[in-house]
């Protein structure tokens, strides 16, 4: 099924394991270089930046082959324009395959062919059919899935779970008022049993090329548990879909369930994953967290926005500043020491980059209110992820 | 997770890539079982300093006619004193050469102490007009600390603070924001003030290499100095001189890119490489204007996806050649 070779998608892995051992010392320079010019890896880009600058390039050409086909063939069917828009998707994944057999793999030019022939499939059938929103998740589930299978791009993993969840949320709206009543449990059961059976897939998979991709879809199912249950999402989609009214002295149905829930999920993920060490659940633990406190500030702002931003400040800094201090010198298990395999070198420019928009503004100088030299209220903006 | 990079390692020590010494620390080290929460209580640390300093801003902002000035100028005073007082007690004192704090805890203290300046010189702008009617006077003195305690204390976050402050001095709004709302003020006398805040900023990058005063921040400035000169240049394409300023960005991009070679940098190379590919596009649009045939327009069309294909081909070769000069592919 996978179209590329696999002995050239293993040595993608060993250099990635050759390149973290490098960053970690335990291998010195030269012999990583030895490594790399053993080991013979497809045509792909591990900076992401590259890989986006190529990806541009890909959407460049792409539509421009596509623009080529309906030139020349406008005269010929004037009013089947629709069947034009299969073509470009075909296109796209004679484009994707011509690439793959290139070796071209992760490059960011197989990236816009493989989406962009997703994209206009999902386009073709929605112009077919009036917009048929089940058709189209179904389709894209289906082709997205084997795209994965068959490229073994991580974006394919991501677009599959997205397509399935979307399909089953229209399917449930099939069936009418009780589906859309019912929609956020059976999003849980959902997302539990997509969770659990990734879990024991991934237990039991013997090579890893399908490793990252199903990892995503365990992460994917963590994020989605935890959203079908928020508090703020089941009552903005509660009035957006049954049209309900919810009066300022009542609330939605099983409120008390959804408050427990949108605090109850962030702290059972953060608690299990830091006695399992399972980073990606932590990280997404702090940011469900983060949307809960969100949540409920939605509705209840007891406190005016900028004592609340100085108050979470002040509190966030008191609790790293003891986290830190009681973790300083830990060898083993959870520490504050940096760990050698992992490299925080990007953080470290995004913050460069984020307090550049913290920095200062330029003064106006007419005659206002807002003569103000100060940079530090433009940091209102950074404040937005709370 | 572990399961597979462990495989990994032992596949490597099969093709005997890794020798048993190195694979036995390897395994040793993985058996420690650590897990390292290093980067995420950074993060969390810098966080604090945004939620804090913005709420302090927003609050000054909020009340400035209700609460007792002075009570919160104090008060404010003394929070940043006690700032600085702390990060300049554990700071481990100027060097030329990279540096450090012992404990991470005190870069983001400084960071907070310089954001909590920019809001107090504000602020007494604002109330007192203590710089009268010298705004720049503003602008320019937290401009002024914010450089000497990223010299100091070597601080990146502080140094991108100091240089936004520097093309605010001139007029200039940089944040990423801006860039991106293409919010860069359009006026002529702006944008040549811009491209001369670039060429200082090489230059003195440029002396620092030479004098090897904290060369590590040359990225930094080099960032800078190369969006501020090649967006101007763009922005000033569009006026009736362009022939001067496609020169430049020519110009511009040929010194980004030997720069690029010579610090190693994969982002100044794809961004000079960006901008100098819009300038020849533009540039090509201009001379297809130019010629202005309309039997030729079917002919262009046929021709627009294999100019692609050919920027392509060259785009690859370009990045090729530019991998072989460095072994690590590290984002920088």
């Amino acid at each position: 099924m996978i179209a590329h070779d696999k002995t050239e998608l293993e040595n993608i892995t060993l250099l990635e394991e050759a390149k973290s051992l490098n960053e970690a010392g335990f291998i010195n320079k030269k012999q990583f270089e030895v490594i790399s010019k053993q080991l013979i890896v497809p045509k792909s880009h591990n900076n992401l930046l590259i890989r986006a600058a190529f990806f541009l390039l890909g959407v460049f050409l792409y539509s421009s082959i596509c623009g080529f086909f309906s030139l020349i063939s406008v005269d010929l069917i004037d009013d089947n324009f629709k069947v034009l828009i299969f073509l470009y998707a075909l296109v796209g994944f004679i484009g994707a395959e011509f690439l793959t057999k290139q070796k071209f793999y992760g490059h960011g030019l197989d990236d816009a062919f493989i989406l962009g022939a997703q994209l206009t499939l999902a386009i073709a059938i929605g112009v077919y059919t009036d917009g048929n929103g089940l058709l189209i998740a179904v389709t894209i589930m289906v082709t997205s899935l084997l795209s994965y299978l068959r490229y073994v791009h991580l974006s394919m993993a991501l677009l599959f779970c997205l397509a399935a969840t979307a399909s089953l949320v229209y399917t449930m709206f099939e069936l009418g008022d009780i589906g859309k009543n019912i929609l956020p449990f059976v999003l849980m059961l959902f997302s539990v049993a997509v969770y659990f059976y990734s879990k024991t897939v991934l237990k039991n998979l013997k090579t890893a090329f399908y490793h990252k991709g199903i990892l995503l879809a365990n992460s994917f199912s963590l994020i989605l548990f935890y959203l079908s249950g928020n508090y703020l999402v089941v009552r903005e989609l509660s009035v957006a879909l049954l049209g309900a009214q919810i009066n300022p002295n009542s609330d939605i149905s099983f409120a008390y369930f959804f408050y427990a829930f949108t605090f109850i999920v962030p702290v059972g993920f953060l608690v299990y994953s830091l006695l399992k060490k399972d980073r990606i659940m932590l990280w997404i633990g702090a940011l469900a967290m983060a949307f809960s406190i969100y949540s409920v500030r939605y509705y209840y702002a007891v406190l005016p926005i900028e004592t609340f931003l100085t108050i979470a400040g002040l509190l966030l800094f008191a609790f790293t500043f003891f986290a830190i201090k009681k973790l300083k010198h830990n060898k083993t298990g959870i520490t504050f020491r940096p760990d050698r395999f992992t490299n925080a070198n990007a953080f470290m420019n995004a913050e460069a980059l984020i307090a550049s928009q913290l920095g200062l503004k330029p003064e106006t100088i007419q005659e206002s209110d807002m003569e103000f030299g100060g940079g530090g209220f433009s940091g209102g903006g950074s404040g937005g992820e709370f | 997770m572990k399961r597979f990079e462990e495989n990994s390692t032992n596949r490597l020590f099969e093709k005997s890539l890794i020798d048993r010494e190195q694979m036995d620390q390897i395994s040793e080290y993985r058996a420690l079982n650590v897990f390292s929460v290093h980067t995420e209580l950074k993060l969390f640390l810098y966080l604090s300093v945004l939620l804090f300093t913005s709420g302090i801003g927003i609050l000054i902002y909020e009340n400035i006619d209700s609460i007792g000035h002075i009570a919160i100028l104090s008060l404010l005073l003394i929070v940043t004193i006690i700032c600085y007082y702390f990060s300049f007690k554990n700071a481990v004192g100027f060097k030329k050469q990279q540096t450090s704090f012992e404990n991470p805890l005190f870069d983001y203290l400084i960071l907070a102490a310089i954001l909590l300046s920019c809001i107090f010189i504000g602020y007494l702008q604002f109330q007192y007009t203590a710089f009268g009617t010298h705004y720049g006077l503003a602008t320019l003195i937290p401009t002024v600390i914010a450089l000497f305690c990223a010299y100091y204390f070597d601080n990146k976050s502080i140094l991108s603070i100091a240089i936004t402050g520097l093309a605010a001095y001139i007029g200039l709004s940089v944040s990423p924001q801006a860039l991106l709302d293409n919010n860069f003020q359009q006026s002529d006398s702006l944008s040549y003030s811009a491209i001369a805040l670039g060429i200082v900023l090489i230059v003195w990058s440029i002396y620092s290499t030479k004098i090897e005063l904290k060369k590590h921040f040359n990225l930094v400035f080099l960032t800078f100095a190369l969006h501020l000169i090649n967006i101007s240049c763009i922005n000033n394409l569009f006026e009736p001189y362009w022939g001067v300023f496609i020169i430049l960005l020519a110009v511009s991009s040929y010194y980004f890119y030997t720069v690029s070679y010579s610090i190693k940098s994969v982002s100044l190379f794809v961004f000079t490489i960006l901008y100098a590919y819009f300038g020849l596009n533009f540039l090509l649009f201009k001379i297809i204007d130019l010629i202005d045939i309309q039997d030729l327009m079917i002919l262009f069309s046929f021709l627009v996806p294999f100019y692609f294909i050919a920027s392509i081909i060259l785009f690859i070769r370009l990045i090729k050649k530019f991998n072989k000069n460095k072994t690590d592919d590290c984002t920088r």
